[in-house]
């Protein structure tokens, strides 16, 4: 890692100068507020209107409160567009669903109050059932407070809200930035906005990715803390990133979630996309600020700074997590469906060298009886590292080679990334430049700037006509050599810009409409992102799900593909904080992502290879990467026994497919992610609220990390007061307690969840694409109540007829000795039909008692034998557990099926 | 997906009668027992899916196809109505959407007369291989005489060379009396001199300051044999060449800062990522395109000053030539220095010097050894086949020694002369038969295989053309790439693995960035050697083909006839084999 190389916030004008901010520091209060087209809205005016040091004339701000359905509020505040700023201050467009717009409340009337000591008055809204929106006057200060008059998420509490306004440059004026021999003209000055935001009644925050650091964010000012950059968030493409650090990575969402003992969650999400810097503020920050909130709940100060934009900014009350969830995901979005095959397991290198390569490796699979669906092509695939071609000696024939996998069920998958080569003989520099489609450099040229091609233009996708444009680029007729089974990785969109400023554009570059690439910089990767699945979505006549990887990210990123964590390294520290990044990208919207498995950089052993492959198939994006200096690293060059506990470890995976897709569904109905932290399904068992070591898959697994060499033991924590059982061996553990386990180096540890139940396809086949028709096995795991349900959600795996009803939703019920199938789907379901004649061929009962020999099955009346199996048929060790043989009841159907 | 319609599906010939003989069945690892009925009925019973020969029902099953008029297969159960066709008979899509045609009529011709192709090399190659291991047994046998009759021969030498430097050392011993004497006679001479005359006094002094001076320059003379001062020195400063070129390397590193191509900070950038290892880098000065180069090149590897990711291999090969090294070293350094600022990558091979060494020492040896094989073939002194030489040197000897009085004095010069010049001829004939026998030794160490049938790769070299580069590989020696003028070495010979069906060559240049390079060549039987199919599979990490009659081993081609036989057997009645 060169920090050097990157700006630290004593660096940073903007971060430095809000940093050395006091609290109370702001003078802003509210006037002449009222309703106005639905939303509240007021001017903010310096309390005394005294010329400023450099005596231009303060403006008032514009404020507006908006409210909308589920307990979002909306708080925007910007210049007054009528006062003649010299520009419009960016707004980011295309991350809001539309259908957002449309949730929102009319409001008709405000009430005014005295709280508390204040000497003014606060003006009032209702937010939603048992929640108020607050503007307090003077000071200024907003705030969404409970039925008991408490703040749960408020702004400006502390007085920190700092907007620095537009001006006309004057004479004297320094407003270039120089860091290591890039000089930043800012040719609009300063223009940062900074405020705090507090969660009431919480304990810990979490959010704000992409960093590599724990789940729980820690302080990064306050008494407790030595010294810390604040947590950046500024898309940096960060060569061998180190495994605990504030430091911004490749995506950001600007998004944070709260949590605390009160069992309360909140959220709060700053729509901006120029570089932004946040605090944790560590207890006893303010100690000498004289502020107190009136309230006496435990509470966490966050500071938030930008360099640019406007405030809109998203207040969301929870209370549950899940709620949140589903409150954040309103605003920007669920994720995606995805392509059934992309949600098993991926096989990458940089890179597979030639055809050949590509089949050897493929039939090595088939060798091994290890599935997989997707062999992956990295840049040197292409002519010269020019995108949408191939270097034909390599790869002579490539819709052959995707044919020939397609044969399988397989796919393939091609980098595509946003520098375009600045060569006067390859078809799209020369369209792109001739439209004038790229961006700009700071005296107007196209910018020129070095990434893998060398001299390359990158375009403008802010723009959605040139989005349309680029994503004509990959239609089958447009992309030589592409067929119908090849999926797209977007890589470097950050952007990387080898020789610019922090290794990425200059913030003073320009897009169309006169956008500084510093107001958007953080959604350049998102527009790209969005841009190829669209297109994507455009060659398949919009019937195909896209499936795009990217890099970069945004808010929002979820609606478009997956995501994984970037270059990482092989090594103990990087599996392990791989846990936290993908639960803290869940937490955030986006549910379909991974880390490379094996870590990208460097050469693992044989055993942290096994370990990364036994987490990696509870990523929801499983793939496995390497950097082409390593050693060749597919999973049999490792000896026998490797061989065979990497291909457990993706059995695993496949034949946990029917549930992770059911997940999947689920995020896409809910926003709720598909792997989660322990403390979004247990919000009130303090012991998770900071666990990154284990995680859930859905509400029903629990999967614990090994994360030590060697190790022998390891304790995990099983939530709850139900009892959890071991996945594979189905023995009985208490919940609400910490075991100390025996590490095997046969699995990591993993329980299922007492009153679930997981549906599995225990056939291995090639791919994911065999498996379709093949069999289920439930698995049931009873509580206490001698109880489970569980969910199953199928459907044709990659077009968006489920979007017409095209799908079999199923909810598994066990109580009283019965297992019922209870059909989900909406009775006018729809004018399309997903059928299957898939069948259940094992039924598994955990924690039943044992003694029954049949089972009933209705309607049909036919009777079928319990018997004790294994849990898994291909291990014969371990406890048996009450299997019903061959029920063979359809998964579309109706039925119950009572123990006799 | 439901029961195959033949109860014995999937079931292979051989465990017809596991399956037919009893009404409850036993999982083949114990650990169960099924019904018939529980035979194929698509329910994973036997963990090892033993009840499941002709379902997908166990994930550790195996389907057994017959593929009549083609090989039977075994498939891992998992292929069983997944709707891909895996038998050529079509038997494991029994109930899958899609139709498998039987095609193994025509397949298996295919295969049939691939088979009776490889048959016939194989039958050719038995017999040049036998020719071989034949030819092997008797250099190997020549080889051993030569070696006994050399160490026969070395320990007379030895002996010879004992006696004439005894000899020599009598002689010198006589000769530095004499010149004792000598000096003697003349120190009293001119004594009486200067009594006689004072006056020519000053003159003197100078004639005896000239002749002392003489006298030291014949002392040194005596020890040269012995002492091999003026090559020590040589090798000392050819390293202190190195040592400033070393200076040079490290001011050019820290111009461009480091640009991480150190090996140690390369180490430390793979292995342990850690806060610390950040190196400070000033990029100021850099270049747009200078400064995106750099920066790619941390994740590509390759040299940021030039394109071709190969430039250091121009290096490798003038150490390897180590007559020119030295200049041509120091050239290539300024150059590149000059040429190209931030380019490091060359530098950050420490080895380079341990190299220029350990080749030194190897050219050294190889041209001891081929001078030793020019003489014999010229020269009839040193021949193995001439046994006269040893004699007519042990006469010569005996002659002088005979003709030569010891303690004559003063001693006589021819006599004298004769001694050295006969001592001098017979320590380098020493020193070149022990060079022999060393070389001999070395070659004999080796393993030629079980039946010495790699005996005469020990003198040879395999080369292939692919594309640019030129790869040689030499057994039980080296092997190399070389594209144009510059050669990288691939790796230096390890062993043979995996029962002699691979040479691994390892340690071979230190790729940067990556591992040392090595390869590792595959054998195969074929008539002529040859090498084909060379690859880099992992980055640094070559892999080769090599055909050879060595490997057509007479077990194999029964083997090979036999499966013939077998698929012959397997054709159905009514197909007739053209």
């Amino acid at each position: 890692w060169k920090r050097d190389e990157f700006r630290n916030c004593n660096q940073t004008p903007f971060c430095k100068r809000a940093r050395a901010r006091k609290p109370a520091s702001c003078s802003l209060v509210a006037h002449d507020v009222s309703i106005s087209d639905g939303d509240l809205v007021a001017k903010l005016v310096p309390k005394n209107p005294e010329i400023s040091e450099d005596q231009t004339e303060i403006k008032p701000l514009i404020l507006a409160l908006s409210v909308y359905q589920d307990g979002i509020m909306r708080l925007k505040i910007d210049e007054d567009p009528s006062l003649g700023a010299p520009k419009k201050r960016f707004e980011v467009p295309d991350v809001i669903v539309s259908e957002f717009v449309s949730k929102k409340l009319w409001l008709q009337r405000l009430s005014t109050e005295t709280i508390g000591a204040d000497s003014g008055p606060s003006s009032i809204v209702y937010l939603s059932e048992g929640h108020e929106a607050v503007l307090r006057h003077d000071p200024f200060e907003v705030y969404v407070r409970d039925g008991a008059g408490n703040r749960v998420v408020s702004l400006n509490s502390h007085g920190l809200f700092d907007f620095e306004q537009l001006r006309q440059k004057k004479e004297g004026d320094e407003w270039e930035e120089r860091f290591r021999g890039h000089t930043d003209s800012r040719p609009y000055g300063p223009q940062s906005i900074s405020f705090d935001v507090s969660f009431h009644g919480a304990d810990f925050v979490y959010g704000i990715p992409e960093h590599a650091t724990s789940l729980a964010l820690k302080p990064t000012r306050g008494p407790q803390v030595e010294e810390s950059e604040p947590y950046r968030l500024f898309n940096l493409d960060v060569f061998e990133y180190i495994h605990d650090s504030p430091f911004g990575l490749y995506g950001s969402i600007p998004f944070m979630i709260s949590h605390g003992k009160s069992g309360r969650t909140s959220g709060f999400f700053w729509l901006n996309a120029a570089e932004m810097q946040i605090d944790v503020l560590g207890s006893g920050w303010d100690a000498e600020s004289g502020i107190s909130l009136p309230s006496s709940q435990s509470r966490v100060d966050t500071f938030w700074m930008s360099e640019a934009g406007i405030v809109d900014a998203f207040f969301f009350v929870g209370p549950e997590p899940k709620d949140v969830m589903r409150q954040y995901t309103s605003v920007t979005g669920t994720p995606a469906m995805p392509q059934l095959f992309s949600t098993a397991y991926h096989q990458c290198r940089w890179n597979y060298r030639d055809e050949e390569d590509v089949e050897n490796v493929d039939s090595k699979f088939d060798e091994h009886d290890i599935p997989y669906d997707v062999l992956w092509l990295d840049i040197e695939h292409t002519d010269g590292k020019k995108y949408f071609t191939w270097d034909r000696v390599l790869f002579p024939h490539p819709e052959e080679m995707q044919n020939k996998l397609a044969g399988k069920g397989r796919h393939m998958v091609t980098i595509v990334d946003p520098h375009i080569k600045r060569d006067d003989s390859f078809h799209l520099h020369k369209e792109a430049s001739q439209k004038g489609y790229y961006v700009k450099d700071a005296s107007g040229n196209d910018f020129d700037g070095w990434c893998w091609p060398g001299s390359s233009s990158y375009p403008d996708t802010l723009n959605p006509e040139i989005r349309s444009w680029w994503a004509d680029k990959f239609s089958l007729q447009n992309y030589d050599g592409s067929t119908p089974s090849l999926y797209i990785w977007n890589d470097m969109n950050e952007p990387s810009v080898f020789n610019g400023p922090e290794v990425t554009m200059p913030r003073d570059a320009v897009h169309l409409g006169g956008v500084e690439h510093r107001e958007l910089h953080n959604t350049y990767g998102y527009y790209f992102h969005m841009a190829t699945a669209d297109g994507l979505v455009k060659r398949g006549d919009g019937k195909d799900r896209p499936f795009v990887l990217s890099r970069a990210f945004f808010a929002g990123t979820q609606r478009y593909g997956a995501v994984w964590t970037g270059d990482n390294t092989a090594d103990w520290d990087q599996l392990k904080v791989s846990v936290p990044m993908v639960l803290t990208l869940g937490l955030t919207g986006l549910s379909f992502t991974g880390a490379d498995v094996g870590g990208f950089f460097g050469n693992p052993e044989p055993e942290l290879l096994v370990r990364w492959y036994q987490i990696g198939a509870y990523y929801p994006f499983f793939r496995g990467h390497a950097h082409h200096d390593t050693k060749r690293r597919e999973p049999w060059l490792f000896g026998e026994r490797n061989t065979e506990l990497i291909r457990d470890a993706i059995h695993i995976r496949y034949a946990l497919l029917p549930f992770f897709y059911t997940l999947f569904r689920e995020a896409n109905m809910t926003g709720a992610p598909v792997v989660r932290p322990l403390w979004m399904e247990f919000p009130s068992d303090e012991a998770t609220f900071s666990n990154d070591e284990a995680f859930l898959v859905g509400n029903s697994l629990l999967v614990q990390g090994i994360y030590d060499e060697k190790a022998k033991h390891v304790s995990v924590y099983l939530p709850g007061k139900q009892s959890w059982y071991d996945f594979r061996t189905g023995t009985v553990y208490k919940g609400g307690v910490t075991h100390k386990l025996k590490v095997t180096e046969e699995s990591i540890p993993t329980f299922q969840r007492a009153g679930t139940i997981i549906t599995r396809k225990d056939r291995f086949r090639r791919s994911s694409t065999q498996m379709v028709n093949d069999p289920y096995t439930l698995v049931i795991a009873l509580n206490s109540s001698q109880a489970a349900e569980g969910e199953l959600y199928i459907d044709d795996g990659c077009s968006f007829n489920f979007l017409q009803g095209a799908y079999i939703h199923r909810r598994f019920v066990f109580k009283d000795g019965k297992l019922s199938s209870i059909n989900l789907a909406p009775a006018s379901h729809g004018n399309v039909q997903f059928p299957s004649d898939a069948v259940i061929e094992r039924i598994i009962l955990l924690g039943h008692a044992s003694g029954s020999k049949n089972a009933l099955i209705e309607p049909s009346n036919d009777r079928v034998e319990i018997e004790l199996g294994p849990l898994w048929v291909q291990r014969s060790h371990g406890p048996l557990a009450m299997t019903i043989r061959k029920p063979n009841v359809c998964v579309a159907d109706d039925w119950t099926i009572k123990i006799l | 997906s439901s029961k195959p319609k033949d109860p014995y599906l999937g079931v292979a010939p051989e465990d017809d009668n596991y399956y037919k003989s009893s009404a409850v069945i036993k999982c083949k690892d114990g650990s169960k027992e099924f019904t018939k009925a529980q035979l194929n009925d698509d329910f994973c019973d036997c963990p090892d899916g033993t009840d499941e020969p002709g379902t997908s029902a166990c994930p550790s099953g195996k389907f057994f196809c017959r593929n009549a008029g083609h090989i039977p297969l075994s498939l891992y159960s998992s292929r069983v109505n997944d709707g891909i066709c895996d038998c050529c008979d079509g038997s494991d899509e029994y109930e899958s959407k899609v139709k498998c045609p039987n095609t193994c009529w025509e397949a298996g011709k295919v295969a049939r007369d691939k088979l009776k192709k490889k048959i016939v090399t194989y039958q050719e190659g038995v017999l040049l291989r036998k020719q071989e291991v034949e030819q092997a047994k008797l250099a190997l046998a020549k080889d051993e005489a030569e070696l006994s009759k050399l160490k026969k021969e070395e320990s007379i030498l030895k002996g010879i060379v004992q006696q004439l430097k005894e000899h020599k050392e009598q002689i010198e011993k006589a000769e530095e009396k004499d010149r004792l004497q000598k000096e003697k006679e003349e120190k009293q001479k001119m004594e009486a001199e200067k009594k006689a005359n004072e006056e020519n006094f000053k003159l003197d002094g100078e004639d005896t300051g000239l002749r002392n001076e003489a006298v030291k320059q014949s002392d040194g003379k005596d020890n040269d044999v012995a002492n091999h001062d003026k090559s020590g020195f040589l090798d000392d400063s050819s390293m202190r060449q190195d040592a400033v070129e070393d200076e040079k390397l490290e001011v050019v590193l820290d111009n461009d800062d480091g640009v991480t191509n150190s090996p140690g900070s390369k180490e430390s950038s793979l292995n342990g990522v850690e806060e610390g290892s950040d190196v400070p880098e000033n990029t100021e000065g850099l270049s747009k395109e200078e400064l995106g180069r750099l920066v790619a090149s941390r994740w590509t590897g390759e040299n940021p000053g030039t394109q071709s990711a190969e430039a250091d291999a121009t290096i490798n090969k003038a150490d390897e030539d180590n007559d020119f090294s030295k200049e041509t070293n120091h050239e290539e350094y300024e150059g590149y220095a000059s040429e190209t600022d931030d380019d490091s990558r060359k530098y950050d091979d420490v080895d380079v010097e341990d190299e220029i060494d350990d080749d030194f020492q190897e050219e050294e040896h190889d041209d001891l050894s081929s001078s030793y094989k020019s003489d014999s073939d010229t020269g009839p002194d040193l021949s193995a086949n001439n046994p006269s030489w040893l004699e007519k040197i042990q006469k010569t000897v005996r002659n002088i020694f005979q003709a030569v009085n010891l303690f004559q004095t003063p001693v006589n010069q021819s006599d004298a002369a004769r001694v050295r010049k006969e001592y001098d001829e017979s320590s380098t004939k020493l020193s070149k038969l022990q060079s022999r026998i060393s070389s001999l030794k070395q070659k004999l160490k080796h393993d030629f295989g079980p039946e010495k049938e790699f005996y005469s790769f020990y003198d040879r070299c395999f080369e292939s053309k692919q594309n640019k580069y030129t790869y040689k590989v030499c057994p039980y020696k080296e092997a190399s790439q070389a594209e144009g003028y510059s050669t990288t070495r691939l790796g230096r010979w390890d062993k043979f693995e995996d029962s002699y069906r691979v040479m691994v060559f390892s340690n071979g240049d230190k790729c940067w960035n990556g591992p040392d390079r090595s390869l590792k060549v595959r054998l195969k039987c074929g008539l002529t050697n040859e090498i084909t199919d060379v690859d880099e599979p992992s980055r640094c990490e070559y892999a080769a083909l090599l055909s050879t009659p060595a490997l057509c081993q007479e077990e194999k081609l029964k083997e090979l006839q036999h499966k013939l036989d077998l698929m012959n057997k397997e054709q159905p009645q009514n197909h007739d084999e053209l």
